[in-house]
């Protein structure tokens, strides 16, 4: 486990350097989808900057975060890792679900039954009383097996037009898109949940929190009434 | 395939002087080998040998004693593993996705053709129980749990084992739902409210749930422990005890980090963050004592009235007959005596090294005022267990 636990970037020189401002928005994003479509790796890559060379089965909830850095305001970025195997969706994840800002849906692009969970998963999403106002995107991972692939972007394109989600392909593996896994070009993972971000930057006033001095001490605003609907919707394709 | 049976490391006791925990060894795997020996087994010695320090001590005795914990005759298993048909296997794919990502769970060394070997192994074990028993579900975890039987004990008897011990302890977390599953959790806050207010308030406030310890409980620590012998130490007392035991001992450990869970930040990410990575360094042995003694402090029974009742039909409930059938002896019984040796040994080492002991936050009030430790016979055990579900 030690690799992955290592993902957990929060005290990185963004924070340690300075004392923290007075108040570090933090944003809560839920991952969800099939088992072994590639949550821990999606989310790993993101917080440690690499693909972990051996992820294990999720039980339950892993969490992991990584403070970044939105026009001049440092963000600590929250991801929540979620168990794919159905028992544990329904009384198990539940409590990971409150306040949540953003969820993030993910599908294995060579493995057509993790696409066609998505509604399942949608409707957990519903059930779990998500407003509208909470963003959501759909991710297509693994496009490193491109060759293997069983569901096409068309398709993945459709379903989420359907669903007014914005839909990215990527791979956690080789999230730069270059044949030879070079890094010239940008991550592509990290774009993703640097979208998820900037969208909730913009929704302003979201949540404002400090490591309260008193438990129960923060401070919740939140502009329900935003744009609904589609948003970013530049998908990038690897 | 003979080779997998050793790959399992074997436990070091991590006691105090050097030569007294070698003496200390010597006596108890002699008395084990008494155990064994007598007709019938002294499952009871066996029982108390499992929990007391040190545990099993090798995976040549634990291939001897863990049968006889489960109440398993094991001339009975047939030499002729059943095939299994993977194609028209409903749980292969999820199974195969979790064994391929369970390389952690073998030792660092091994070669990797041994390793698929016994990766396939893992496979059709796990396949033969849930095809043979359609009332268990598989679980992403229940691997942890397997490729432990595996490795110290070879496919063959880790089959039968772990057949035993689905349909019993286990039987909660291979229930279609994670309903009975959620209800053992419940046991988790309760247990360290009793214990350490303080500690249990601060979690509550924090709102951090008890997912964090999910793992813990179905797993039997075999997930997040990085340490075979950890995890070998861990299942010597658990087979050897009331399968709520994880519970009480995950309470044990979030108590023993007490300092570092008052310090968190008052955040349920913070907290679960803090919470589900388990030190590699626990002094488990002074836990192990621990967790028995809150089993016989607060037993499930006394937890139970402020734990949401649920299903009548959990493995709790049908543990009692499993129990005295295999062992005509009850684990609270083997507990009280461990609390009691501990004690005794605690005094003769303060006595010879003249060291301060840190108190225990309750260890001694239960001693004081409980007379728990006083060696009742099992008439007057009924606080145990098996009250939950009747
Ligand atoms: N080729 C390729 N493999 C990937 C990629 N992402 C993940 N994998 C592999 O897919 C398998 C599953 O990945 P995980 O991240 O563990 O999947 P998960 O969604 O977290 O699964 P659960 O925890 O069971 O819900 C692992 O063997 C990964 O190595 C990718 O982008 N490309
Ligand atoms: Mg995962």
């Amino acid at each position: 486990m030690a690799d992955i636990e290592s993902s957990f970037e929060f005290s990185s020189s963004l924070t340690s350097s300075s004392l923290p401002p007075p108040r570090t928005r933090i944003f809560k994003i839920i991952v969800i989808g099939d088992s072994g479509v590639g949550k821990t790796c999606l989310t790993y890559r993101f917080c440690a900057d690499k693909f972990p060379d051996k992820t294990e089965a999720t039980i339950g909830v892993d969490f992991r975060e990584k403070v970044v850095e939105i026009d001049g305001e440092q963000i600590k970025v929250q991801l929540w890792d979620t168990a794919g195997q159905e028992r544990f969706r329904k009384s198990m994840v539940q409590h990971y679900y409150r306040n949540v800002h953003a969820v993030v849906f993910v599908y294995d692009v060579t493995n057509a039954a993790s696409f066609r969970s998505l509604p399942a998963w949608i409707e957990e999403c519903r059930q779990h009383a998500l407003g509208q106002e909470v963003p959501r995107i759909l991710v297509g991972n693994k496009c490193d097996l491109r060759h293997a692939a069983q569901v096409s972007t068309d398709v993945a394109q459709q379903f989420a037009d359907a669903h007014s989600m914005p839909l990215f392909e990527t791979s956690a593996k080789n999230p730069y898109g270059n044949e030879d896994g070079s890094r010239n070009n940008s991550d592509h993972v990290e774009a993703i949940f640097m979208t998820v971000a900037h969208k909730l930057k913009s929704q302003k006033p979201l949540m404002l929190s400090q490591p309260p001095s008193r438990p129960g001490d923060i401070v919740t605003l939140r502009q329900e009434e935003e744009d609904r609907g589609l948003w970013g919707c530049s998908c990038w394709r690897s | 395939m003979k080779k997998s049976r050793s790959v399992g490391a074997s436990s070091q006791l991590n006691g105090f002087g050097k030569q007294d925990a070698e003496s200390r060894r010597k006596k108890k795997t002699a008395e084990i080998a008494q155990a064994l020996n007598v007709t019938p087994v002294d499952v009871a010695t066996l029982r108390r040998m499992a929990i007391s320090e040190g545990g099993l001590l090798t995976d040549e005795i634990r291939r001897q004693v863990w049968p006889r914990l489960l109440n398993v005759s094991v001339d009975q298993i047939p030499e002729e593993l059943e095939m299994i048909d993977r194609d028209n296997n409903k749980d292969f794919n999820q199974v195969l996705l979790d064994v391929q990502r369970s390389l952690r769970r073998f030792p660092p060394g091994m070669p990797d053709e041994q390793r698929a070997g016994l990766q396939e192994e893992l496979i059709n074990i796990i396949l033969r129980v849930l095809v043979k028993n359609p009332q268990l579900h598989y679980y992403q975890g229940y691997h942890d749990i397997v490729v432990t039987f595996l490795l110290v004990l070879g496919e063959r008897l880790a089959t039968a084992l772990v057949e035993k011990l689905s349909t019993h302890h286990l039987r909660d977390f291979m229930d279609p739902t994670m309903d009975n599953t959620t209800h053992i959790l419940n046991y988790l806050m309760p247990i360290i409210e009793r214990v350490n207010p303080e500690v249990y308030d601060f979690m509550q406030q924090a709102e951090v749930g008890t997912i964090f310890a999910l793992s813990w409980l179905i797993t039997w620590f075999g997930h997040v422990l990085s340490d075979f012998r950890h995890v070998v130490r861990l299942y010597d007392f658990f087979l050897a005890c009331h399968p709520l035991m994880p519970i009480y001992f995950a309470a044990v450990i979030v108590l023993h980090r007490e300092e570092e869970v008052l310090e968190c930040e008052c955040d349920m990410a913070m907290m679960h963050h803090l919470l589900s990575r388990i030190p590699e360094d626990l002094p488990y042995e002074t836990l192990i004592s621990r967790a028995g003694d809150l089993f016989v402090q607060f037993p499930p029974s006394e937890l139970a009235r402020g734990v949401h009742q649920r299903s009548q039909e959990t493995a709790v409930s049908t543990f009692k007959d499993f129990e005295l059938a295999s062992t005509q002896q009850r684990p609270d019984v083997v507990l009280r005596r461990r609390r009691k040796e501990q004690q005794l040994q605690q005094r003769t080492l303060e006595a010879k090294h003249g060291k301060v002991t840190v108190a225990r936050p309750t260890g001694a009030t239960l001693h004081e005022a409980g007379g728990h430790g006083s060696d009742c016979g099992v008439g007057c055990c009924s606080v145990g267990h098996g009250e939950l579900g009747s």
